[in-house]
């Protein structure tokens, strides 16, 4: 009974901390249709929300616009069907001019926002104004007598460089890892819905056309987005 | 400096430094169109409302303009700041026939007086309430509804949430409860970086069991 029992806890210590280290990703919708940009493929759904910069930046503390176009995808197996979620099956392609990338895994995205934010100058400029009265009396410089009166003085510092650029360092990029991670689309078999962000290492540029590609039973799902 | 023209000049030349700045960062950044009626799942709701204030100083009134190249993969950015400005006011009095080279470095009789709020240039002190930039923590910026809520870090209690406006942690994953007596509790991960600043605004609504009771 005892042996049960420990086996028990074991197991539950294993399947807790492979969930505490494993991504959470987000929460899928109700159905694939409540994403503006969705597809189905063998009872397979797949939806997508493109974020923008503007909404990247309030969904994480990392900044993931320095690197990546960050996309929310969410797979919907088919029903009584296991779904094989592997980010190797997705591909970004960005047309005009051409190009395309697969998924970077949090660990590499940390890696290279990091090396982005050690990278920044910092470059400070403090405008500085004095205003002093100086009385009647002996320079004691020159010897001789001044006038006195009041002085004004002005003057701008410009500092470069100082200390270590924000989330520049180890533990930053550790929190950062930990973050695109958690956030990210759950890979493995599942037969529930699925969601997270999805990091692909492209630069945006403006008017680009891009497209998902998504491999699925050996065809290849292609989603045009605006 | 006692030119007027000069001192306006350095001002003008400091000022349009920042707005220049300014303009470049209230630059439209490339976008993919929106979609309409995207329905934003439960995390997206309760995400964090990310601010980079990257410099600490916010108590002497200082102001970060950040000058940023969206998509410019890894090439590094220069941040160009309004450090803090520096104001100061003295009275000198001389007296007394010493001068060069025997006044100021020898035994000085006559009544000299200098007072000076600040000298920013000369001084390698730093003023009141100055700490220096990015100490390796990063802040939360926490306004809660009611302030009387208590706040608790990582399931351990913190103190209640108008005393807790501004944390500085060390950078790392947290998570963030905030509760009341007959409200619903606020939980949020929190993930702190270093030299950034996380506001969060958790608003407590009334527990409907509560009402329930009453």
């Amino acid at each position: 009974m005892s042996g049960k029992i420990a086996f028990a806890a074991v197991l539950m210590l294993c399947v807790g901390s492979l969930a505490g280290t494993g991504p959470n990703g987000t929460v899928p919708r109700t159905a694939v249709d409540r994403y503006l940009i969705h597809a189905m493929r063998d009872g397979v759904g797949i939806g997508i929300v493109l974020l923008s910069p503007e909404k990247a930046r309030k969904e994480f503390v990392s900044d993931v616009n320095r690197c990546c176009v960050v996309a929310e995808i969410a797979l919907y197996p088919a029903k009584d069907k296991g779904l094989d979620v592997s980010l190797n099956d997705f591909v970004l392609r960005v047309r005009n001019p051409e190009a395309s990338a697969k998924p970077a895994s949090a660990k590499v995205v940390a890696a290279r926002l990091q090396k982005n934010a050690a990278s920044d100058r910092d470059i400070t400029v403090s405008p500085t104004v004095g205003v002093g009265y100086e009385s009647a009396g002996y320079d004691p410089v020159t010897g001789t007598r001044t006038g006195g009166g009041v002085t004004r003085s002005a003057g701008v510092m410009v500092g470069i460089g100082g200390g270590p650029n924000p989330a520049s360092t180890d533990k930053d990029r550790a929190v950062m890892e930990t973050e695109l991670s958690e956030k990210g689309l759950p890979e493995g078999v599942t037969s529930a819905p699925v969601s997270g962000y999805v990091y692909f290492p492209v630069a945006r540029k403006k008017n680009a056309h891009l497209e998902l590609q998504y491999k699925l039973n050996g065809s290849t799902v292609v989603i045009s987005l605006p | 400096m006692r030119n007027p023209a000069l001192w306006f000049a350095a001002l003008l030349i400091s000022a349009v430094l920042c707005l220049t700045a300014r303009a470049q960062t209230n630059e439209p950044s490339p976008q993919p169109a929106e979609r309409p009626g995207g329905n934003v799942s439960a995390t997206q709701q309760q995400s964090p409302d990310v601010t980079d204030t990257s410099t600490p100083s916010d108590q002497a009134g200082e102001k970060k303009f950040l000058k940023e190249s969206e998509g410019s993969g890894d090439k590094g950015r220069t941040h160009l700041r309004l450090g803090t400005v520096w104001l100061g006011a003295s009275y000198s009095h001389y007296s007394g026939p010493y001068y060069y080279p025997y006044g100021p470095y020898g035994f000085y009789p006559g009544d000299w007086v200098y007072g000076s709020l600040w000298y920013p240039i000369w001084s390698p002190y730093y003023p009141p309430g100055h700490f220096d930039f990015n100490d390796g923590r990063g802040e939360i910026r926490l306004t809660a509804d009611p302030k009387v809520a208590e706040v608790y870090i990582d399931g351990a209690y913190a103190g209640t949430a108008d005393r807790l406006k501004s944390m500085w942690l060390d950078p790392g994953a947290y998570d963030l409860t905030v509760s009341a007596a007959d409200r619903a509790s606020f939980h949020q991960r929190v993930y702190v970086l270093s030299g950034k600043s996380l506001k969060i605004t958790a608003k407590l609504n009334v527990d409907s069991s509560s009402k329930e009771k009453l």
